[in-house]
């Protein structure tokens, strides 16, 4: 059990650690809503895929395929989203 | 109807000195919610020209504390926010704070599966929650916390670690030391490896539900380990502090 | 609810006052570290497959493998850096080759106006052609006179000092000629087209 050093993935957290955004954006607790990644097909929570906060934006990942399941960007005025990784997510009623 | 979310002002209650670099906050918070164990807190601090900073702190405490929580900080040395949380804060002092948030990484008392928990480090922190929350709720599940610290002095919690085992309450905490051991030590001495993570988890079955937080490298091959030793992934869940835990 | 506005006691945050005002674009602050920003994880491509290429509306592609790479004329670059996310580096070093000396050896066509960079990973960020040439813009190898870290995009990213940091394409494999203007990774979620961080050209609308 190796470890790479790679401050790069060292940064790399779950998306769990984005909890309070994804409230602010869907009014609702997200990381236990389910989800699936158009890619892979992989289906899991949204807290359990990679999360990379450190950039211009947020970009979530599918945690089997890594491609992008989610980008967050928050200017002064606004907070945009890409869901186009996501097939679907789900809100509570 | 959907709670918000708003930012609240917390007052400092009490700090509590834990470790050299780690100390504990009581915050009395005047909209407490009830969190559950696992999840934690943004705290979001404004300097006079309007430049913010924001971190997310896991809660250290039971959600059966009414009216305050204790969050638990690791003072990163050029962590402007750790530092002025270390640094500068007093009780009586006021910090905007956001939550309880977090749906993904928690447990609750009520989920009797054998738990595992493994703790990176100031990774610890929200299994502490979790371990407190076993006690207050009275839960007799068979419970393991692999605890991986560099040096002994570092080992966060561990009079209320060590009172703990002894109250007989089904809990087992296995420690390892990875840098220096003091004469006498009998726990690990090493990083976990494979041979750790089956010494510690088989005796908790195929059913286990383990619950991995600390730096995301260690994490990671935390993950990976226990994976190779048979436990699925969705039994898996973890919370990756980044490269200085916290 | 929190007030309006609360100020947290005594905290000023890392920033550093700048001594060099005038060369720190509006709303950044100065830095001495090189933070490590990215939108996904560091790709590993061993050296014997990498290649960058030239590409899109040009009479032939054009693509060079590491050892021919490594065969172009380097320069040294001293620039400063600004990044969206506020911090600015003052004279960073690096050394690469130009993006003048790669154009010469294809031949645009006379619609080519606007380019892409493209790296492995999918990340792609877009501009003007006239914002990467006249020296403008090179490809770096090297940082602080040591081969660039991949964490920091090596083995060679795209470095375009007038433009805000995220127009600086890491692990570059290319850039492709246009004729259409496509907005990149972050241009098409709120980021400027253009990017220049004297104008505080950061988000759509700016």
């Amino acid at each position: 059990m190796e470890e790479t050093t790679d401050i790069n993935r060292e940064l790399m957290l779950d998306a769990n650690a984005t909890a309070g955004l994804l409230y602010e954006i869907f009014g609702a607790e997200m990381t236990a809503s389910p989800t699936e990644c158009a890619h892979c097909g992989n289906e899991g929570e949204l807290g359990a895929l990679l999360a990379f906060t450190q950039g211009p934006g947020i970009v979530l990942r599918c945690s089997t395929c890594e491609n992008v399941v989610l980008r967050i960007v928050r200017t002064e005025e606004a907070i945009y989203l890409d869901a186009r990784g996501a097939v679907y997510l789900r809100l509570s009623r | 109807m959907k709670q918000t979310l708003n930012w609240q002002l917390a007052s400092i209650k009490n700090v509590k000195p834990e470790t050299a670099n780690v100390k504990s906050f009581t915050l009395t918070l005047p909209a407490w919610m009830r969190h559950r164990a696992g999840q934690h807190y943004d705290i979001r601090l404004t300097a006079e020209d309007g430049y913010q900073a924001q971190r997310s702190y896991s809660i250290a405490s039971e959600p059966e504390r009414e009216g305050e929580v204790d969050i638990t900080v690791e003072r990163i040395g050029d962590g402007e926010v750790s530092t002025y949380v270390h640094d500068v804060l007093v009780p009586g002092d006021r910090i905007e704070v956001r939550g309880p948030i977090g749906g993904y990484f928690v447990w609750e008392a009520s989920m009797d599966e054998p738990l595992l928990l493994i703790a990176g480090g100031s990774g610890v922190v929200p299994l502490m929650s979790m371990i407190r929350h076993r006690a207050a709720a009275g839960a007799k599940n068979p419970a393991s916390l692999l605890y991986s610290s560099r040096n002994f002095e570092d080992i966060i919690y561990s009079s209320e670690l060590e009172a703990l085992i002894n109250a007989n309450s089904g809990l087992q905490i296995f420690h390892t030391l990875t840098r220096s051991q003091p004469p006498g030590w009998k726990g690990y001495a090493r990083r976990i490896d494979q041979s750790m993570l089956t010494e510690v988890a088989q005796p908790l079955g195929r059913s286990v539900q383990v619950y991995v937080c600390g730096p995301t490298l260690l994490v990671e091959s935390v993950a990976n380990g226990l994976v190779k030793i048979g436990i699925s992934s969705n039994q898996i869940r973890t919370e990756r502090f980044g490269p200085t835990g916290g | 609810m929190s007030e309006e506005r609360f100020v947290s006691r005594g905290f000023v945050g890392k920033r550093r006052a700048g001594e060099k005002k005038d060369r720190i674009p509006p709303g950044q602050y100065l830095t001495n570290d090189f933070p490590v920003l990215s939108a996904g994880p560091t790709p590993r491509i061993p050296l014997d497959k990498w290649t960058f290429a030239i590409e899109g509306l040009v009479k032939e592609k054009v693509s060079w493998t590491w050892q021919e790479f490594l065969q172009l004329p380097m320069q040294t670059y001293v620039v400063d850096i600004s990044c969206v996310t506020k911090w600015t580096h003052l004279d960073m070093k690096w050394e690469g080759v130009s993006l003048d000396t790669l154009l010469e050896h294809a031949e645009l066509d006379r619609n080519s106006m606007f380019v892409t960079a493209y790296s492995d990973g999918g990340y792609t960020t877009n501009m003007p052609l006239t914002d990467i040439i006249n020296g403008q813009s090179f490809i770096a190898l090297k940082y602080d006179d040591k081969p660039l870290a991949p964490e920091h995009g090596g083995p060679a990213r795209m470095v375009v000092p007038h433009l805000y940091f995220w127009k600086s394409a890491k692990w570059v494999r290319g850039i492709r000629l246009m004729e259409k203007d496509q907005r990149g990774f972050w241009e098409n979620l709120g980021y400027h087209n253009r990017g220049d961080p004297w104008k505080e050209q950061r988000y759509w609308n700016d």
